[in-house]
């Protein structure tokens, strides 16, 4: 009988271990693929940019693109990842932040580590979206060392302070404010939009866009067919994206990134409803492709900070205003001379603002975790311009000394003969004679 | 050379030169070098080609 129960008590205790470890990998497998879904995102922007391009510059927005995400990755973990730990009280680091610095035993292969890999992997993805949000607006005129020092700016250091400040645990806008963006309406949409509004300040517009009177002009995409498929390839990114904003507790109920009990569920009625509002919004209000799908992001970052909480048919009508939206936003910032290749600034900034406000109009008085205050108008306020202000100061200020020291501009003349000709060995279209000066002979560009 | 591990009994971290801090700072600052230096030499590349455009090339 003894042996019996010493046996049963064994195999128990097995049983246990089994289930606890497979609970780890789960966790791990997890965010694992919502990050391969996430760089679906990247594979969208960089079919959007190429597609929003003319065709002499298609290969060299597609380059700076790229040239994004990678050196995100790197810098992302020798400095994004100590941000995000060590600064959640505001701008004193605590020490806290060491086990984010690149020579911490958690920031590689450790067995007795599941989590630090692949939750790191996730937020270098959220990192390096903000970075291709910023990429989309710029495209035509940026040089590429200035842009890529800019986007390490936002992705790398902007965005994760926000994020250090907004979605951290023990982040003072959850703490004091019960700030609540679930799906970073603010900490990422806000933020690339405005960042990229005050480097659109210094950049200036494409060579031709305006004419001398201030009208513009109309400097069409050379490929809406790739346009849309990218965009739609981004919102197929959106769903590892969402469901990486989500925790997995092993054993337990989901939490969102503030430790409040929610569901995937809740996010997959609530983005598929947001999406098709924004399609809608925007189809009935302008009949073009380009502002309907561009509509299906806007309507999901108009409800993406409440996506745990939202009334479906609410995030429906949340979507259609931002699918309606868009269109006159993007053409009032055009008539003040901001020439936005690809509306990320309506798209992204204001869209991300109108979400942040929503939770704090219909969301208010959920109540938080670990003696944060509940939801409310001023929580989500308060965020929203510290949202803004982490955007747009960096931006500015980045892009105006970049100007000063002539690394933000490409110079009128390379601009109008066409970047990839200027900087790219390759040809976007050979038989067709772009990217040659007369049907195929390409400039060598300088090794 | 590299691994810091005999065998997996009780492991944590076991990435190369997790033992040798000297090396593994090496390494580091090396990788820090080469994301900089890449970004310069765009530059560098940028500007020529820029030139080259001026000039009628």
């Amino acid at each position: 009988m003894e042996e019996k129960l010493a046996e049963l008590t064994a195999k128990v205790a097995e049983l246990e271990q089994t289930a606890t470890m497979l609970g780890t990998v789960d966790v791990e497998i997890f965010y694992w693929w919502c990050t391969a879904l996430m760089v679906c995102i990247h594979a969208g922007f960089l079919a959007y940019e190429m597609g929003a391009s003319r065709s002499k510059n298609v290969l060299a927005s597609g380059v700076k693109n790229i040239l994004a995400f990678a050196f995100i990755v790197p810098t992302f973990y020798f400095f994004g990842w100590w941000i995000y730990l060590a600064f959640p009280s505001g701008f004193i680091p605590s020490e806290a932040g060491n086990a984010g610095l690149p020579w911490d035993m958690a920031m590689g292969p450790n067995l007795a580590d599941n989590a630090s890999g692949v939750f790191w992997a996730a937020f270098v993805l959220f990192a390096a979206t903000t970075a291709s949000i910023f990429s989309g607006a710029v495209i035509e005129r940026i040089r590429v060392p200035g842009f890529i020092i800019l986007a390490i700016l936002l992705g790398s250091v902007s965005w994760i302070l926000a994020a250090s400040w907004g979605w951290h645990p023990d982040g003072w806008l959850l703490k004091e404010w019960g700030y609540h963006d679930v799906g970073c309406a603010g900490l990422i949409h806000v933020v690339a939009g405005f960042f990229a509004l005050g480097v659109l300040i210094n950049l200036g517009p494409r060579v031709g866009k305006y004419n001398a009177d201030g009208t513009a002009n109309d400097l069409s995409p050379h490929n809406i067919p790739m346009v849309l498929i990218g965009l739609m390839l981004i919102i197929v990114g959106f769903f590892g994206f969402l469901g990486a904003c989500l925790l997995f507790n092993s054993g337990a109920q989901w939490t969102n990134i503030y430790g409040q009990p929610a569901t995937l569920s809740a996010y997959g009625f609530n983005t598929l409803m947001c999406f098709s509002g924004g399609i809608i919004g925007a189809w009935m209000t302008t009949r073009d492709p380009f502002w309907m799908m561009s509509g299906a992001l806007a309507g999901i970052f108009v409800a993406a900070a409440g996506l745990d909480v939202w009334y479906p048919p609410l995030a429906f009508c949340l979507g259609f205003l931002g699918g309606v939206v868009i269109k006159p936003v993007n053409d009032w910032l055009t008539g003040l001379g901001i020439d936005d290749s690809v509306g990320a600034v309506a798209v992204h900034g204001f869209c991300g603002a109108l979400g942040v406000m929503a939770v704090g109009i219909f969301a208010t008085g959920y109540p938080n975790v670990g003696g944060a205050p509940p939801t409310s108008f001023m929580g989500q306020f308060v965020g929203l311009i510290v949202m803004i202000l982490v955007g747009f100061i960096p931006g500015y200020v980045g892009s105006l000394i970049l100007k000063s020291l002539g690394m933000l501009r490409v110079p009128d003349d390379a601009q109008e003969l066409g970047l990839d000709l200027a900087e790219i060995p390759s040809k976007a279209y050979p038989e067709a004679g772009v990217g040659s000066r007369s049907g195929g002979l390409a400039v060598q560009p300088a090794e | 050379m590299g691994s810091p591990v005999t065998d997996w009994e009780g492991v944590e971290a076991y990435f190369t030169f997790a033992d040798n801090p000297t090396v593994m700072f090496a390494i580091l600052i090396l990788s820090v070098v080469l994301t900089i230096l890449a970004i310069v030499k765009g530059g560098i590349h940028e500007s020529e080609s820029y030139k080259k455009i001026k000039n009628g090339d």
